[in-house]
């Protein structure tokens, strides 16, 4: 669905995105990390055709980045909910509904199930009124006018309230579940866990790191063991009625029960402790 | 570009425009259009009446001078006891000896001719009361480099001379008509002879007759034209106002990044938006010319001059950073192109000048006077193909990584100019684009110049015309060394400097088109333009030009490629060659 090959982007001498390379299979949510200059928004950008690589290709549904038939298949939340206050929900969307040759009809059957979803009902007052959530909503509509196959989404819950970021939250999630082809940058990593098939974690504008969530963590992240025997072994320390020991491996682990079992007792429990996306984000950018 | 996109885009911008617009603004507008409405016309058949009653002239109700008196705005009736300027009694006119005086009695002097011509115009048989009708034609003003006069130019004038003073036989036929006109003229006070009329002008103006001695016949007063002029530019002004601020608002919190995804080109996005403005404008411009009694081909040709103050604006507005900027770039706008339409115009019914003004096309469309294929064609292609190029600038840098940077007006401008060069080539081909705004800028430079002596104007002229040339033939050339559209190397410098070259001279030919109109007949205009044309020989006029403008954008370009520093060197070096090739040329066509 979305291929994206030695992408890179210098602005004068700053080189935003160096050599990014990945690819998005039909129906998958893939979460862009990284800390604030990463290059994760400049290879947004790059992905729906706003703005033009410096060197590498990139290809959605078959099509290069910025061709009109690419754009017609694709929708796109910037980080900002950038709407003219002087006009309606309802007047700005069907505008843009007009713009991607939606008919009438349809568009405004889309558009009234958007706000019916996001659960906006002020449809027909000036935008100027509104929150910053309730904006955010519009914008989220508006990426939906076209019925698009692919959606790319820049921090789509960045500054928004719990309650408004849990709803966009959930959307996005169900939006994924209708088979949508998500692409999305987020800082916030409970999010991206929650929603994403496969994350990238951006550095300096490389990737760090690419996989699903189990693979970075078992490549990144840190896995130990907490080992409870019945008697003592070497290095335990007592736990209640039992024996704990802190172990790095399942070599270890069999190490212990060995020993337990010589010394006539046997393993009664094992934990498991795994990294979170958290630990490994910040291990990964070395923040 | 698709026509249903810029529809759409178009129909949008209308709305959201018209949302955006409070009703105190709105009703403010309506009050601007409605005032502009009732005061050209006003003006346009009243005439306006400067100075009116400044001169006091004592006079009784029962005296013949009293009508002349009442006739002439600029005097006023007051008892002869009283202060006055002038003083009429039944034998003698006294007046101050001072310069209101003298003022006073010379427009009282034109006041009574003007009274006696109004008099025997309303004489059942004008044959008798015009025995001789001369027809008074003015023509150009010729200014001669080498202080000589061609014998067809001086018969001409002999022949002017000859109608003026036929004009002059017609007026003194007043003698019969009205005793005050006959002693207003030979029996005047002392020293009145030494006085030179001035009036005339109004009575143009206001369409009257002119009758009298030469001298005391001018060429029309061009308030008509002011006034016309005024009328046509001041709705453009309004209107970029308007379109300034909703360029600006597209960047502004990044409003319009969302457009740029959609599946529409940038072309479309940009026509769009400009559309309704435009069409704004010239339905302002067609009801003024409807107002003032403007024949269509005056509205064809003031649409040039709006896209090129909507361009302006378009491109200012793609380079300023904050609504502030956006003000100083739409003053800037409206003075600099209001000066190029206003200026000449002025000049409407006097001199060739006039004719690189759209405005004059209006005047004479107006006034009646012929407007030929030449003079349309110099009025308003300039303009618009400088408002086509602007726009393709400015839609150049209409892409989200210039739209919503910070980046200072001259960074940006580097931006746009380095933006088109993607090929060396291109950088003749942007040279060559470039070409109506020398033509526009030279018009100018030849505009404000020409009133000024041969001996200052020529020489300031020939270093504006280099200083202009060189830099339109190196400025997006250094912008695509700054930007890294081009490898800093002396080869590359010498391939787009002589690029730059090419294109200048071919697209300068194209200047030929004011043989058209006749303002290489002004020698100021020919040094301007062609100064070959002042005599080289033939075989040079193509080489020598060519070598010119490849040799200099070479040299610009060389510098261009190392360094800012270095350039402005090399810029400096080009300009100095520029201007002796110039003078070499005039001092070779002399002699």
């Amino acid at each position: 669905m979305i291929s994206v090959r030695g992408l890179q982007k210098r602005y004068g001498d700053v080189t935003a995105v160096d050599g990014v390379s990945f690819e998005v299979d039909t129906g998958e949510v893939f979460g862009l990390v990284g800390p604030n200059g990463a290059g994760k928004t400049s290879t947004l950008k790059m992905l729906c055709g706003l703005v033009e690589p410096s060197a590498g290709d990139v290809t959605v549904n078959g099509f290069d980045a910025g061709e009109t038939e690419m754009r017609r298949s694709l929708g796109f939340l910037p980080e900002e909910s950038p709407l003219y206050d002087e006009m309606s929900p309802r007047g700005y969307l069907r505008f843009f509904a007009d713009l991607y040759d939606v008919d009438r009809e349809t568009a405004n059957e889309r558009i009234e199930a958007a706000l019916d979803r996001l659960d906006l009902d002020a449809r027909d007052r000036p935008v100027g009124d509104f929150s910053k959530g309730m904006k955010r909503k519009v914008a989220i509509a508006r990426s939906l006018v076209n019925d698009p196959d692919v959606l790319v989404y820049d921090e789509p819950a960045s500054g928004l309230d719990p309650l408004t970021t849990n709803t966009v939250v959930e959307f996005t999630r169900e939006l994924a579940d209708d088979g949508k082809t998500i692409v999305f940058s987020a800082h916030d990593l409970h999010h991206v866990e929650s929603v994403c098939d496969r994350v990238a974690i951006m550095r300096d504008g490389q990737l760090a790191a690419t996989g699903t969530l189990a693979d970075i963590r078992e490549e990144h992240g840190d896995v130990s063991y907490r080992v409870f025997t019945d008697v003592p072994v070497e290095r335990s320390e007592p736990a209640g009625d039992r024996h704990v020991t802190a172990v790095d491996s399942m070599d270890d682990v069999e190490a212990i029960r060995s020993a337990a079992a010589d010394a006539g007792g046997e393993v009664v429990d094992i934990r498991t402790d795994e990294s979170t996306l958290e630990d490994v984000f910040l291990d990964v950018t070395g923040t | 570009m698709k026509a249903r996109n810029v529809l759409r885009v178009a129909r949008w911008e209308t709305t959201r425009s018209a949302g955006d617009i409070d009703r105190e603004t709105a009703v403010a507008f309506v009050v601007v259009l409605l005032a502009l409405a009732a005061i050209v016309p006003a003006l346009v058949t009243m005439g306006p009446t400067p100075g009116e009653g400044i001169y006091r002239v004592g006079v009784t109700e029962d005296s013949q001078y009293a009508d002349v008196v009442a006739s002439d705005p600029q005097l006023v009736a007051v008892d002869p006891g009283a202060d006055a300027d002038v003083v009429v009694t039944d034998t003698t006119i006294t007046y101050d000896d001072t310069a209101k005086g003298r003022a006073a009695l010379s427009t009282l002097r034109s006041a009574t001719v003007g009274y006696n011509d109004f008099l025997m115009r309303q004489e059942p048989d004008q044959n008798a009361a015009f025995p001789v009708v001369v027809s008074l034609t003015y023509r150009p003003q010729s200014i001669d480099v080498t202080g000589t006069q061609t014998g067809d130019d001086a018969t001409d004038d002999d022949d002017d001379l000859d109608g003026s003073e036929g004009g002059a036989g017609a007026g003194t036929g007043g003698d019969d008509g009205q005793q005050a006109g006959g002693d207003g003229g030979g029996d005047g006070v002392a020293g009145g002879d030494d006085i030179p009329a001035t009036g005339g002008g109004l009575s143009g103006l206001l369409g009257q007759a002119q009758s009298g001695t030469p001298s005391s016949i001018s060429p029309p007063f061009p308030l008509q034209s002011l006034v016309f002029a005024f009328a046509f530019l001041l709705p453009l002004n309004i209107v970029i106002q308007a379109y300034g601020s909703s360029v600006l608002a597209e960047r502004i919190n990044r409003r319009g990044e969302p457009m740029l995804v959609a599946p529409i080109s940038r072309g479309d996005i940009v026509a769009g938006k400009t559309l309704p403005y435009l069409l704004g404008a010239l339905a302002l411009i067609s009801a003024i010319a409807a107002a003032t009694g403007a024949s269509a081909l005056a509205v064809l040709a003031v649409a040039p001059l709006a896209a090129l103050f909507l361009a302006a604006t378009f491109f200012g507005a793609m380079l300023a950073r904050s609504y502030k900027e956006l003000t100083f770039v739409t003053v800037t706008v409206s003075v600099a192109l209001t000066a190029y339409a206003f200026v000449p115009a002025v000049f409407a019914e006097v001199h060739p000048i006039a004719a690189i003004s759209p405005l004059t096309v209006v005047v004479d469309s107006i006034t009646g006077d012929g407007v030929t294929a030449g003079q349309f064609v110099l009025s308003t292609v300039p303009p618009g193909l400088a408002a086509f190029v602007l726009f393709g600038l400015g839609t150049g840098v209409y892409r989200e990584e210039d739209m919503f940077t910070q980046l200072p007006i001259p960074s940006k401008l580097l931006d746009a100019l380095a933006a088109p060069l993607t090929t060396r080539w291109r950088a003749g081909l942007w040279t060559a684009l470039f070409l109506p705004f020398v033509f526009v800028a030279e018009l100018f430079a030849v505009a404000v110049l020409f009133v000024a002596p041969v001996s200052i104007s020529i020489p300031l002229l020939l270093g504006t015309v280099a200083v202009i040339e060189e830099v339109a033939k190196s400025i997006h050339v250094f912008a695509g060394f700054e930007r890294g559209q081009y490898d800093r190397t002396f080869r590359n410098a010498l391939v787009v400097g002589a690029a730059s070259g090419v294109g200048f001279f071919l697209a300068e030919k194209l200047l030929l088109v004011t043989q058209l109109v006749g303002l290489p007949e002004l020698d100021v205009a020919q040094a301007a333009f062609s100064p070959e044309l002042l005599g080289a020989s033939p075989g040079l006029l193509l080489v020598a030009p060519l070598a010119l403008h490849v040799v200099t954008a070479a040299v610009s370009a060389v510098g261009a490629a190392r360094s800012r520093l270095a350039y402005l060197g090399t810029l400096a070096l080009a300009i100095v060659l520029h201007v002796a090739y110039n003078l070499a040329v005039v001092v070779v066509s002399l002699g």
